[in-house]
């Protein structure tokens, strides 16, 4: 298999606080990733250190075979574009101006873009279905408007590895599925993403690949349906076995997908 | 799937782009050459007016070559008297605007403005000490109180930067609160200055002026050294314009996409106090100019950077030249400190800004 991501002895802490201990795993080229785990088992952490905004206490992760402590922040942000969760702006951007700062990493010295910065940017608007709001005020938008405009200033990027921490938290079940059908669309055009997931049937529905961050062992990897044991869910969530969210979700898992 | 093709079908031809492209570059022509207009219309107010008033179309036609349009008192006036001052004026007016737009940049906060976060009364007293412990010493052909002025804002935005910030970000009133405990300290140092300056006979009544900000006879060679700085801090904001747009967008977000976080706040930081410095030397602490015009200039053309500095540069001349004006003419012969002037004009528009703070300001 292609591996796009690979991941050898990471090890990260805050302080004395251990949160990824000599974890190793690799992402294949094309693949749909859910990471999941439990609050404070290091998924944002994880995304942070592979967009490069942490740098690891141990081990390394590498981009097509090459550290990424070995590329430069303006390489790191043409190959790899991050969504987070949340964002605050401090001046009243508009829709356009704001995936505009997208294609920073492509702008040189003098910083004027060109046509083909122009390009992207309308491209990108337009696979996150946001041109219509392109001259909408980024903080008067709804949530999922929101996350769409971030998925699009990501896409300006046109990175490999596309990242998302959390992008259907806080939104209602239509703008959810928005959110998953543009992902599944840009998956389609080659582009590998890796998206924190906390809600596990999304994770089973609409992901390729399962990473399970697992406190004290290695993080379980396969296919989220294969992985989301009753076993695995009880010991990264601490959750009995009796109780009903826990039991609705292994009914529905088991339909077919 | 082509390149150029939307999922719904449509084209995206680079026609459309060009056009947008052309229309965003007009735009900004368009604005520069309306702010150009004002800043000569303000230029040859300023000229006109004043203790002796000198015919505005005496002016034009000796401009147009019909030098005996003016009499020699008139020409001496123009020359030696106004035109440097205009000049002046329009140098610390630029130069303050451009200071504000980047420290509002650099602190994600509206009000961030060279006297409100005390650099200029850092740049103040790092100039005062420059006069008064080394009057003659120049550093790389730069007066002691140029260097000193520079460090004095340097000093002053870390101290600042360091008091109001808390995990990555500076709200409001912490930010107010550093600038103002920073320019008390600051006041209290520049009136021991004063003090001492009576000993040494040290023009202690100019230093005093000056701290209030005051446009006085200037010299061509300190206007020069002065626009000097600001030509250098003006190349250095154009590659620190994409930056600031995206320092908008909170650190971490301007990090991933591409920037050097540490070099980017050191860049701004030393550009900013160039501009600040630039200020100081020819007029001392002029209040709140930085904060006004680029809040004005941001309600017209919106917040991208790259406008936002050029025309805040020109239209900050333009209120700078026009404040000087009205400072010299309201109570002619004497004059008022132009610091005054714009405090009174800047004031309101903090209060404004803070009152609307309540309500989740965004630039």
């Amino acid at each position: 298999m292609n591996s796009l991501l690979s991941v050898h002895n990471l090890s990260f802490d805050y302080g004395a606080r251990p949160i990824l201990d000599e974890v190793n795993f690799e992402i294949a080229r094309g693949e749909t990733v859910a990471l999941m785990g439990a609050n404070g088992a290091g998924k944002t952490t994880l995304l942070k250190i592979f967009a490069g905004l942490l740098t690891p206490s141990g081990g390394e992760v590498c981009l097509l075979g090459r550290p990424l402590a070995a590329c430069s922040r303006r390489e790191l942000a043409r190959s790899i574009a991050l969504v987070p969760q949340e964002v605050s702006i401090s001046v009243d951007f508009t829709v356009l101006q704001f995936v505009r700062q997208g294609r920073a990493p492509y702008l040189s010295f003098l910083g004027i873009p060109q046509n083909s910065d122009r390009l992207a940017v309308w491209k990108a608007m337009d696979l996150a279905g946001v041109e219509h709001l392109a001259h909408r005020r980024f903080n008067e938008l709804s949530g999922g408007e929101r996350q769409r405009v971030k998925i699009a200033l990501a896409l300006a990027q046109e990175p490999q590895l596309l990242l998302l921490d959390e992008p259907a938290q806080h939104l209602d079940i239509g703008r959810q599925a928005e959110i998953f059908s543009v992902l599944e669309k840009l998956n389609q055009q080659g582009i590998t993403i890796v998206a924190a997931v906390h809600d596990l049937e999304s994770a089973c529905r609409h992901f390729t690949q399962g990473i399970l961050l697992c406190p004290g062992s290695p993080p379980i990897v396969g296919a989220p349906p294969e992985i989301l044991t009753p076993a695995a869910i009880q010991a990264v969530f601490d959750l009995k076995a009796s109780e009903n969210g826990h039991s609705a979700f292994l009914v529905k898992q088991k339909e077919p997908a | 799937m082509g390149m150029n093709v939307t999922t719904a079908g449509e084209l995206i031809p680079e026609r459309v782009m060009r056009e947008q492209r052309d229309s965003s570059l007009r735009r900004t022509l368009l604005f520069a050459s309306g702010a150009m207009v004002l800043l000569l219309a303000s230029v040859l107010v300023s000229a006109v007016l004043g203790a002796v008033h000198i015919s505005p179309r005496a002016i034009l036609a000796a401009l147009g070559g019909n030098h005996a349009a003016l009499s020699t008192a008139e020409q001496m006036i123009l020359l030696q008297v106004r035109l440097p001052r205009i000049v002046t004026a329009g140098i610390i007016g630029a130069a303050l605007s451009l200071a504000g737009v980047l420290f509002q940049g650099l602190f994600r906060n509206p009000m961030a403005d060279p006297y409100v976060l005390g650099t200029s009364g850092g740049a103040a007293v790092g100039a005062a000490f420059g006069i008064f412990l080394f009057p003659a010493t120049t550093l790389l052909g730069f007066s002691a109180a140029a260097s000193f002025a520079f460090l004095g804002s340097i000093v002053t935005i870390i101290l600042v930067y360091s008091l109001a910030r808390t995990g990555g970000k500076t709200p409001m009133v912490p930010l107010l609160l550093a600038g103002m405990a920073v320019s008390i300290i600051l006041g209290e140092a520049s009136s021991v200055l004063v003090y001492l300056g009576d000993e040494v006979s040290f023009n202690a009544r100019n230093l005093a002026l000056w701290l209030h900000g005051t446009i006085t006879a200037i010299s061509w060679p300190q206007i020069l050294l002065a626009s000097g700085m600001l030509l250098a801090g003006g190349i250095l904001c154009i590659p620190l314009r994409p930056v600031l747009d995206l320092f908008a967008l909170g650190e971490e977000y301007a990090q991933q996409l591409g920037i050097r976080i540490e070099l980017a706040r050191a860049a701004l930081i030393i550009v900013a106090s160039l501009f600040t410095a630039a200020a100081v030397l020819l007029g001392g602490v002029i209040s709140f100019v930085g904060l006004l015009v680029p809040h004005i200039i941001r309600l017209m053309v919106g917040p991208e950077h790259g406008r936002l500095l050029l025309l805040s540069a020109i239209c900050g001349a333009s209120y700078l030249i026009l404040a000087d004006t009205v400072a010299r003419t309201v109570h002619a012969p004497s004059e008022f400190p132009v610091g005054i002037i714009t405090a009174f004009i800047g004031a309101p528009v903090l209060i404004y800004l803070l009152r609307r703070s309540k309500r989740e300001y965004a630039l």
